[in-house]
């Protein structure tokens, strides 16, 4: 009676888990994740292959230029946006940095926009009394940059009844701090035009 | 002699449906990968050199069309041991017009690079 009992639980047991979805996915079939890698053109604006493009071409010319000799310290600035368009150039800059700091040519100061949390945390460190003096960061021994990165991008856009062209012509030029010496400097261009 | 004849045709037909030998390894060929039909795109001479420690790549493509054709294409990057030593890249697309012949730059995202794929796409 008991071996009945335990064949039929098995029995469920298994069936139950064979009718279990063994997929590692919950939800809908109508989203999916793609390939971030992918040319994207669902629109002629501004759009992520554009600034992967961009990120991956600057990177690699500065890199193998040779400018960068002896990891030199870089302070990048944010790209300016001169189109038309809203584009969160900081992701740009970002990009760029990230990949520099792959390649090993370059070390990077505190950017202009994360400079204020720099000085905030030295501060707080020196001035609030806190922290073990020990483990204190001192004032004073920031390691300045000896170039500076800066770039733009601008655009050129057309219409006409049958056409939207739009031209992107990003810049990136290195600096030398002391001589104020552009020692490097490149220039991507993309074109897309959508025919209507 | 009949025989011989049957036979002759035989080998000609086994030779006919017989997949073409892989390319040599090092050769132009071995470094492209051609993800399905690659329609009127040839990949030519490559020129590899290594400038300020990155590897750098010189392809030759030709359209042989004489109509203008679109393509997709992206590099690996690979070490020593032909595994990938850097993200894989982004894909980027090129128009070749009619019958054009160009020469597609590449360089190198790490010093650590010593082999490298170019994979082209056809839409």
């Amino acid at each position: 009676m008991l071996s009945t009992r335990l064949c039929s639980i098995a029995a469920i047991a298994l069936l139950v888990t064979g009718c279990a979805n063994n997929s590692p996915s919950l939800g809908s079939k109508n989203i999916s994740y793609g390939d971030t890698k992918a040319v994207e053109t669902v629109t002629n604006e501004f759009g992520s292959t554009d600034l992967q493009m961009i990120a991956e071409s600057m990177t690699r010319s500065l890199a193998q230029s040779g400018t960068l000799q002896g990891r030199p310290v870089v302070q990048v600035y944010d790209v300016k946006n001169k189109t038309s368009e809203y584009i969160d150039t900081r992701e740009i800059t970002n990009s760029i940095k990230t990949q520099l700091m792959k390649t090993g040519t370059a070390r990077f100061a505190s950017d202009d926009n994360q400079m204020q949390n720099q000085v905030d945390q030295l501060k707080l460190q020196n001035q609030s009394g806190l922290y073990k003096k020990t483990t204190v960061a001192k004032t004073g021994n920031m390691v300045a940059a000896k170039y500076r990165l800066e770039g733009s991008i601008s655009s050129i856009v057309k219409r006409s009844s049958d056409y939207k062209d739009v031209f992107y012509k990003f810049s990136l030029q290195l600096i030398d701090v002391e001589s104020g010496l552009a020692e490097w400097m490149d220039e991507k261009e993309i074109r897309k035009t959508t025919e209507r | 002699m009949r025989m011989k004849i049957v036979g002759a045709l035989m080998l000609a037909l086994l030779a006919g449906c017989a997949t073409p030998p892989p390319p040599a390894p090092g050769s132009a060929a071995s470094k492209v990968v051609s993800m399905g039909d690659t329609k009127n795109i040839e990949v030519g001479a490559m020129r590899v050199a290594r400038e300020n420690g990155f590897l750098t790549v010189k392809a030759q493509l030709t359209n042989t069309s004489s109509r203008n054709r679109m393509m997709y294409y992206r590099f690996a990057w690979l070490g020593n041991d032909g595994f990938p030593v850097a993200d894989e890249e982004s894909w980027k697309s090129m128009t070749l017009y009619g019958s054009q012949s160009t020469v597609l730059p590449a360089i190198a995202p790490v010093p650590r690079a010593t082999d490298f794929r170019i994979e082209i796409n056809t839409p």
